[in-house]
């Protein structure tokens, strides 16, 4: 209904500009799913930037330009025995109101859009020109330009390394994480759903500490625990003469750092995901899961055919964010002992760009290695906001 | 109301606008000396208390030169990153403290001043502890002036070599020997853990066993880790922990923060350790006090194994507006008087023979092996800035590493690190 509405208040009315009543959509009125919060504010963006006439949002765009042009025309037969001047001076006027309407909201964006231009994508295009140069100390201090074509990606995408070591670290191990934090989270919401209240606030600030917990402070502790010299769990485990402390050290093994990795960046990410499906299932009628017991559903059944299908694009905002954090994560790996470069075998894209351009200064490269996993993220991201989108007119459309 | 809308958006687009060009433009005016004052920047940590000495110092200079001292402290981990950062913007300190791995990488990026000439007119061109003059020098040209340093040597249990009648090493077999012994009678300890991410902790048996890390080639270096000696030296070293058990696995992953932990721990009683590490033993446990010893590094067949020898240069930097000012500092920072007492202070030693020497006449069981190490057999890295990348890469960590947790021979490991190496003097 709120599409319908215009809204008086939107827009200044200019006495020259009769048209004014063609005012923009309210930004984000045409916004179907406002209630799930997080979804919605992913679109808003997309809302602020084109307010004007003519690029508003699915249902209520083809209506406001026409009805801004109907009272215009209305207007024109009234003012037919005035001279064809006045109504071409309208005209004038009223394309300079547009004019105006169409730079306000870039305006208002420029300041934000100078803070992102100069903090991010100024960076982001200095990493690109450096990654096509042999960029060292030398061209840093003598400020000087030293291209090289492709060679650092033609040598990235050359050497075996990248894909039968650092490719399948990251993807493998992202995957891993993004799967388990979304499960393990998922199952914490449900349980704080069915909590009593004391019970659930007491679980929630709990979680909520393991992820307040800074992520170096957090790999130390896990660091601690299975450090083979005197750590808990060799220890344990070794008293319980399961393994032989001496002999054991499992920062050495590919599969077993990564699973310590593994342990440690899913407790510090799961409470997210908990909370925040948590206030998806929030918004779930109750109405829904009544009628699901009353048709004879289990609670199997129902979690896949009533809580799914409603906080959809809840998961899908956690899985996106979760696959783009756990794709690049850098100090759970490198604070590990062996994750600074001195084990090969377990570095991930971020700590090899990093290996590659801080400790061994070779800039150029560690910004293409960078660049490759900026477009990676990418290349994951636009899938997932797709299918977010598709999401959202499958929705709209429903409604 | 557009009237009235308009102008603060445009006013505030013009503050945005004025502030970004105000930071931008105060980027560039970092620290320029200008003004009669001298920028220093000194590592944070060396010596736990530097304020009142930089006192004393800053008014010696302002007595000596009338231009004021402005000490600034960098933490050691991002030192680097702050250097490079300086230089990217231009910023850099008229006088820094500069790592002595690092003094060539800067030369070689231009960054540095030549101080050939000063330091031939100066007095203590002749007493400088000649590895670290060597490290400082680059293309023939001294860039780096050698301000003090630390090195390793042998640390060990006192006590426990006491109570099991054991005594201090003196070659090769004997270190072995001893540390099969201790692992006998001292089952609770490691008798000599075997590092796997210490480089430094390596060369001293690449040395030992006279073989070399790099050689000069030409124009530039080539790799010889992988020639017999040095491959001798690397087999010696980690055969004690993969044949004699004298280490343990989780060694493999220790760097030189894990061992001072352990010997903090009396898990340890005996290490290749610093000159600088039993203080800060003692200082985080006073009961271990009298209770450690140290002795030089025995050679394969007696004598001496050399070690490296880790420290500071000071280092004038090309944007110093007065170099002859920069050059009174680092004359006044390594006299015998501020040398030795900076020295005092941290327990380093000065970068001047005459005063090493004289702490090798010392007593003190914690001093005087290490200053005769230092003295008779203190050595330094290949001068490149290739090698700070092969640092960088952990390419002779991630040998031993490899060996030690059994995943290559010594063989192939060595091969493959002098290939690695190669590659990178290669570009």
């Amino acid at each position: 209904m709120a599409t319908e509405a215009p809204d008086p208040t939107e827009v200044p009315d200019p006495p020259a500009a009769p048209e004014a009543p063609a005012a923009p959509e309210p930004p984000g009125a045409s916004e179907p799913r406002g209630a799930t919060g997080a979804p919605g504010t992913t679109e808003a963006p997309g809302a602020v930037q084109a307010p004007g006439p003519g690029a508003g949002g699915t249902s209520g765009a083809g209506r406001a330009p026409g009805a801004g042009r109907s009272p215009h025309r209305a207007a024109a037969p009234g003012t037919a025995t005035a001279p064809a001047r006045a109504a071409s001076a309208r005209e004038r006027a009223a394309r300079a109101a547009r004019r105006r309407r169409r730079s306000r909201p870039w305006l208002l964006l420029a300041p934000a859009l100078l803070a992102v231009g100069g903090l991010l994508l100024w960076p982001l295009g200095r990493v690109v020109w450096m990654s096509f140069q042999d960029y060292g100390l030398r061209e840093i201090v003598g400020g000087s330009t030293n291209y090289n074509g492709g060679a650092n990606y033609a040598e990235i995408l050359g050497q075996s390394y990248l894909w039968t070591t650092v490719l399948p670290n990251t993807v493998l191990f992202a995957a891993v994480c993004v799967a388990l934090t979304v499960v393990l989270g998922t199952l914490v919401a449900l349980l704080l759903l069915r909590l009593p209240p004391l019970w659930r606030t007491l679980t929630a600030s709990t979680i909520m500490m393991a992820w307040a917990m800074p992520a170096v402070t957090g790999t130390y502790v896990w660091v601690w625990l299975f450090d083979p010299f005197g750590g808990a769990v060799v220890q344990g485990l070794g008293s319980l003469g399961l393994v032989d402390p001496a002999a054991t050290n499992w920062f050495t093994g590919r599969l077993t750092f990564y699973a310590i990795a593994t342990v440690n960046v899913v407790h510090h990410s799961f409470p997210f995901v908990a909370v925040t499906v948590f206030a998806g299932l929030l918004t779930i009628p109750r109405e829904l899961h009544e009628a699901g017991v009353v048709d004879g559903a289990n609670a199997w059944q129902r979690f896949w055919s009533i809580t799914v299908p409603a906080i959809k694009p809840v998961f899908l905002v956690v899985v996106i964010l979760s696959t783009i954090w756990d794709f690049k994560v850098f100090v759970q790996l490198y604070l590990m002992p062996g994750g600074n470069g001195a084990n090969p075998a377990v570095l991930n894209l971020g700590v090899w760009s990093y290996v590659e351009s801080f400790a061994q200064r070779q800039y150029g490269m560690g910004a293409a290695i960078a660049v490759l996993l900026t477009l990676l993220l990418l290349a994951i991201t636009v899938v997932y906001i797709r299918a977010l989108f598709a999401e959202g007119r499958e929705k709209g459309e429903s409604l | 109301m557009k009237q009235r809308v308009r102008p603060p958006v445009r006013g505030v687009a013009l503050a945005l606008v004025t502030a970004l060009a105000w930071t931008v433009t105060g980027c560039g005016t970092g620290s320029a000396s200008d003004d009669g004052t001298l920028t220093v920047w000194i590592m944070e940590g060396t010596n736990p208390d530097a304020g009142p000495f930089f006192d004393e110092v800053g008014a010696a200079f302002t007595e000596r030169t009338g231009a004021r001292l402005d000490v600034q402290y960098v933490p050691w981990p991002d030192a680097h990153d702050k250097f490079t950062k300086a230089m990217a913007g231009g910023t850099t300190p008229d006088v820094a403290e500069i790592g002595t791995t690092w003094t060539a990488e800067f030369a070689d990026a231009g960054a540095l001043a030549d101080l050939t000439a000063h330091s031939a007119a100066a007095e203590g061109e002749d007493d400088m502890v000649p590895a670290l003059r060597t490290a400082g020098t680059y293309d023939g040209k001294l860039y780096g002036v050698p301000w003090y340093a630390g090195v390793r040597a042998l640390l060990y249990r006192r006590d426990v070599f006491a109570e099991h009648g054991l005594s201090a090493p003196t070659s090769w077999p004997e270190l072995r020997e001893v540390a099969r012994e201790l692992k006998e009678r001292e089952p609770g300890m490691l008798p000599f853990p075997v590092l796997g991410d210490s480089e430094y902790t390596l060369d001293a048996f690449v040395w030992g066993a006279g073989g070399e890390l790099a050689t000069p080639a030409g124009d530039g270096w080539r790799s010889a880790i992988g020639d017999r000696e040095a491959v001798r030296g690397v087999d010696f070293y980690t055969s004690l922990a993969t044949e004699h058990g004298t280490s343990a696995q989780a060694a493999t992953t220790w760097d030189e923060a894990d061992l001072v932990a352990g010997l903090t721990n009396g898990k340890v009683a005996m290490a290749v350790a610093g000159s600088w590490t039993p203080a800060t033993i003692v200082g985080d446990r006073p009961e271990l006090a009298g209770k450690l010893a140290a002795a030089p590094l025995p050679g394969s067949d007696g004598g001496l194994s050399p070690s490296f020898l880790g420290g500071s240069h000071l280092g004038v930097f090309h944007t110093a507006a007065d170099q002859e000012l920069a050059w009174e500092f680092i004359e006044l920072m390594t006299s015998a008087e501020y040398a030795r007492k900076w020295a005092d202070q941290t327990g380093y030693f000065p970068g001047r023979t005459s005063l090493v020497e004289r702490a090798a006449q010392r007593r003190d069981p914690l001093v005087a092996p290490f200053a005769r190490q230092m003295a008779d057999a203190g050595r330094t890295v290949p001068v490149t800035p290739a090698f700070g990348e092969i640092q960088g890469k952990k390419t002779l960590a991630r040998m031993v590493q490899a060996i030690l947790s059994g995943k290559k021979s010594v063989q192939q490991a060595t091969r493959e690190a002098a290939a690695e190496m190669d590659e990178s003097f290669g570009d």
